[in-house]
């Protein structure tokens, strides 16, 4: 009786070190409170641009691909700030870089494979390299304008980027720019730059993905409804630090384009996560921060929606009367037409991304509703009063209504203003072309990386182009200029020693008045009752970070 | 009225029997009186017609008048914002718009008596200049279309031929197009560069587009069945006969012909109008309509679809207003047509 006892204890202490062992899932994990395994469904209200890997260039694309295929470098899965910090991803540490900016050497971690088993070599690297200039990635001039030889590359003029080199003996690879460009570890990082193998064929892929490199794969992919993402069978043994080895079994992604629908379903535990990309519809909000408060949070994310204003004629080539609309700007009403989903901001950098001034806005309170008399007054001292201004804006909500209460203002200023609005397929080619010479209207940015020169990249001269403009206020400022030009170079893991360069330099910005800021956008953090929703990141720049998520 | 279940696409035009001339005796009516006069007597008995189409009446009026109630009773405008406003309606202090972007429902009282929008403007407000707005549009669009397929159907139907088949085919080709999707097309491309005759150009966003719009996409479902009457009626003897006193081609078609088909052109005035107000509700609604800030019925419901939940006075009021403005003017159509041509045969084509 005595042995069966020993015995019984002796097992019961084995199944809970076994169920304990099974609960910790290995290395580089979270390791949060909640179970392994399992299956959990997303309902999306966009469906991805492409998924993909390297022709991705959407928050609903990169929430997909950043956790199936891995780039040299990446950035911690966790919430901001932490997520902002890059760590080294398939590489094994964060690049080398020469003396002079220009030369980036990375090394392959050994042993490293893809998940049909293929060995991870450095060559796959440059041929990822290749075919994200191949496939016409939207963002790829953030390599073809840095990388020697890479334009060459993309024109047909050259077989292979002549600035990338890559030994699969040593598994180095080195890459030398054109011009020192600090942020280019950040270009590293990009999810389009997550590895995939040599021979990939150098066109979008829709169903039928190349082997996975990351925690995750994406499978049974049904364009713009489903598709699958599954764990990937030999992560685990590819040993990279930090990147989670995921909970969940597999996440089904569903596109539902009824916000409302998607939303509904969610508070009603039949579907387990919003999409973080989507707005809840505002006659819901109400509803889902009362009976989903412990499983609901506004987060908010490194990001400026601002109204441009054309520098370059009239009225807004008026300093004063640029300064008179940010001193009328009420963020607080724009905040209700948000539907809460807005923080009030009235600085260039958004909080979280270095050099954001801690400093009182210029103008008045963020949080102000505006001083209309004063701004008046101004209007009328600029000499610009009663001039006809087209406000240009967006044809989606509640953009429409921000722009609507734009041109309402500026004709309380004494302006003759009329909102334009025009397809959000269309807007931005339509403004950003120099023919348009739009006077002023919506425009709004979320980082593509955690580096104030992403931001500023908005407002230098250099940036002004005939097509595809993005400086759409045609700002030419050289004290802007000259700043940016000489922080540029700093390297990502040196920022913190130029910040209050970058500080000075916003709160110049700020009081020239070039733009009107008023907030920083807040995404829905929103599950299910199943999710542990302590254990869910919500990432700065890619969202939702399903590779973080854990049943109950 | 008998429906053709198998109509394709929707649209409302009205094809008519092919009316017999008005003869001598006819042209005097039933003891000496005109069949206008005549007409206008079993309008008056049709006390139906008559209320709906008093209902029509009071709306445009409502909507005529609606500076005066913005300026004296509401004391806004119809685009101004009040976001972050406050109302008191008795003595309980509201947030125009709340925190969480929900407007305020209706007060029943003089400032925001239908409540008010997202953007915190009253909707009473811009329910009248929304209506002023449709209904503007419904007739301009009305006019349009009438003058231009009355024109098409003149021509094509007494010259016949080659230029029949042209006019014919040009109208097939802009009839082979839903009405809608043809609208929304036209409407997107032109909200953004507007129109440019040479002489003078229409702003993108003015109310002369959609009502372009609307009046061009609807002339074949006009000029079709005139057409038909007018290929009859220039069989007749007594279009030959003014032909043999040597009157002109013009002359026959504008004197002889048009006041033969006159009475089924003012059949369609009703119908098109309603037809009209509810192609632009659509084309707004659909963002290819009425460009901000200009309301419309249309753009109100795009606008309140968001919130139905919530705030379902912003979709329900505009709604029940187009219904009842639509219900007037067909149900007052439909008497006209009574009026005019009780043995006529109508059906719904589409």
């Amino acid at each position: 009786m005595r042995k069966l006892t020993q015995v019984l204890v002796l097992g019961v202490a084995a199944g809970i070190a076994a169920l304990g062992l099974a609960a910790c899932g290995g290395g580089g994990d979270n390791g949060g409170g909640g179970s392994e395994g399992g299956t959990a469904t997303v309902l999306m209200g966009t469906a991805p641009d492409y998924l993909d890997p390297q022709e991705e260039y959407t928050t609903q694309g990169a929430e997909a691909t950043w956790i199936s295929y891995t780039p040299l470098v990446t950035y911690k899965h966790e919430n901001a700030p932490g997520g902002n910090t890059v760590i080294p991803g398939l590489a094994t540490a964060l690049p080398q870089i020469s003396q002079d900016g220009k030369t980036y050497t990375e090394t392959l971690r050994k042993n490293l494979v893809f998940s049909d088993g293929t060995p991870i070599k450095a060559s796959d690297v440059a041929c990822t390299f290749e075919r994200m200039i191949k496939v016409n990635w939207g963002g790829k001039s953030f390599f073809t304008d840095n990388v020697e030889g890479a334009t060459d590359f993309d024109e047909g003029k050259s077989d292979h980027i002549s600035g990338v080199t890559a030994d699969d003996n040593t598994g180095q690879i080195t890459i030398k720019l054109v011009k020192p460009y600090g942020a280019f570890t950040n270009v590293l990082a990009f999810p389009e730059m997550g590895v995939v193998p040599c021979g990939t064929p150098e066109h979008t892929l829709t169903t039928d993905l190349p082997p996975s490199s990351g925690p995750y794969m994406l499978t049974d992919i049904v364009p713009n409804k489903s598709f699958s993402v599954v764990k990937n069978p030999k992560w685990a043994s590819n040993n990279v630090p930090d990147i989670p080895l995921g909970h969940l079994d597999k996440i089904d992604v569903k596109i539902e384009s009824n916000t409302q629908t998607e939303a509904q379903q969610v508070l009603n535990n039949q579907a387990d996560n919003f999409d973080a990309g989507d707005t809840v519809p505002p006659s819901l909000v109400q509803q889902v921060r009362s009976q989903a408060s412990d499983r609901f949070a506004a987060v908010t994310i490194p990001s400026t929606f601002y109204f441009f204003m054309n520098t370059t004629i009239p009225p807004f080539n008026n300093e004063l009367a640029r300064q008179a609309v940010n001193v009328a700007i009420d963020r607080p009403a724009l905040q209700r037409l948000a539907s809460g989903f807005l923080t009030p901001e009235c600085f260039f950098l958004p909080e979280g991304v270095t050099g954001h001034p801690d400093s009182p806005c210029p103008y008045g309170a963020a949080d102000g509703n505006g001083d209309l008399d004063k701004a008046k007054q101004m209007v009328q001292q600029s000499g610009t009063a009663g001039q006809s201004i087209t406000v240009w804006g967006e044809q989606r909500a509640p953009r429409t209504q921000y722009v609507e209460y734009y041109a309402d203002l500026l004709n309380k200023l004494g302006y003759k203003a009329t909102p334009k609005l025009i397809s959000d397929t269309t807007y931005f080619p339509t403004i950003g072309n120099a023919k348009t010479m739009p006077q002023t209207g919506f425009a709004d940015w979320i980082q593509d990386f955690p580096n104030p020169v992403d931001f500023y990249l908005l407002l230098t001269t250099s940036s002004i182009q005939p097509v595809n403009n993005e400086n759409f206020g045609n700002v030419s400022d050289p004290t802007i200029d000259s700043t940016v030009k000489k922080l540029e170079p700093t390297p990502t893991a040196d920022l913190d020693s130029v910040a209050d360069q970058w500080t000075t330099l916003d709160e110049y910005t700020a009081k020239k008045a070039y733009v009107v800021v008023y907030g920083s956008e807040a995404v829905p953090k929103f599950f299910s009752d199943r999710i542990d929703f302590d254990s869910a990141q919500v990432h700065p720049t890619y969202l939702n970070d399903w590779s973080t998520w854990q049943l109950k | 009225m008998a429906v053709d279940p198998t109509a394709p696409s929707p649209g409302v035009p009205v094809a008519l029997e092919p009316e017999a001339p008005l003869g001598v005796g006819e042209i005097q009516g039933e003891g000496g009186v005109g069949p206008y006069k005549l007409a206008l007597r079993r309008l008056r008995r049709n006390k139906t017609a008559l209320a709906f189409g008093a209902m029509f009446l009071v709306i445009v009026i409502m909507c005529l008048c609606a500076p005066l109630y913005a300026e004296h009773i509401a004391h806004t405008t119809p685009s101004a914002n009040h976001i972050t406003d406050k109302i008191t309606v008795r003595g309980e202090e509201r947030d125009v718009v709340s925190p969480e972007g929900v407007p305020t429902g209706p007060t029943w009282t003089g400032k925001f008596f239908f409540g008010a929008d997202t953007n915190g403007r009253d909707v009473a407000v811009r329910l009248l200049y929304g209506g002023r707005n449709s209904l503007e549009i419904g007739f301009v669009a009305t006019a349009i279309t009438v003058i231009l397929a009355t024109i098409v159907a003149l021509i094509s139907g007494y010259y016949r031929g080659f230029v029949d088949g042209a006019l014919s085919r040009f109208m097939d080709l802009i009839w082979a197009f839903p009405v809608v999707i043809l609208g929304v097309a036209l409407g997107t491309a032109l909200a953004l560069g507007g129109l440019d005759f040479g002489l003078f150009t229409v702003n993108g966003n003015s109310l002369l587009v959609p009502a372009l719009i609307i009046g061009v996409v609807y002339v074949p479902y006009m000029s079709k069945p005139l057409r038909g009457q007018v290929l009859g009626l220039r069989e007749k003897e007594f279009v030959e006969a003014s032909r043999a006193q040597g009157a002109g081609n013009l002359r026959i078609m504008f004197r002889e012909i048009l006041p033969n088909v006159a009475s089924s052109i003012i059949v369609f005035i009703p119908l098109m109008i309603a037809n009209a107000i509810l192609l632009e509700a659509a084309l707004s609604y659909l963002g290819a309509g009425v460009q901000p800030p200009n309301p419309s019925w249309g753009t109100m419901i795009g606008d309140g679809i968001r919130l139905i939940p919530s705030a379902m006075h912003l979709t329900l009021i505009p709604g029940g207003m187009l219904v009842l403005a639509v219900l007037g003017i067909n149900v007052f159509g439909d008497g006209v047509r009574d009026a005019l041509d009780p043995r006529a045969e109508v059906r719904i084509e589409h």
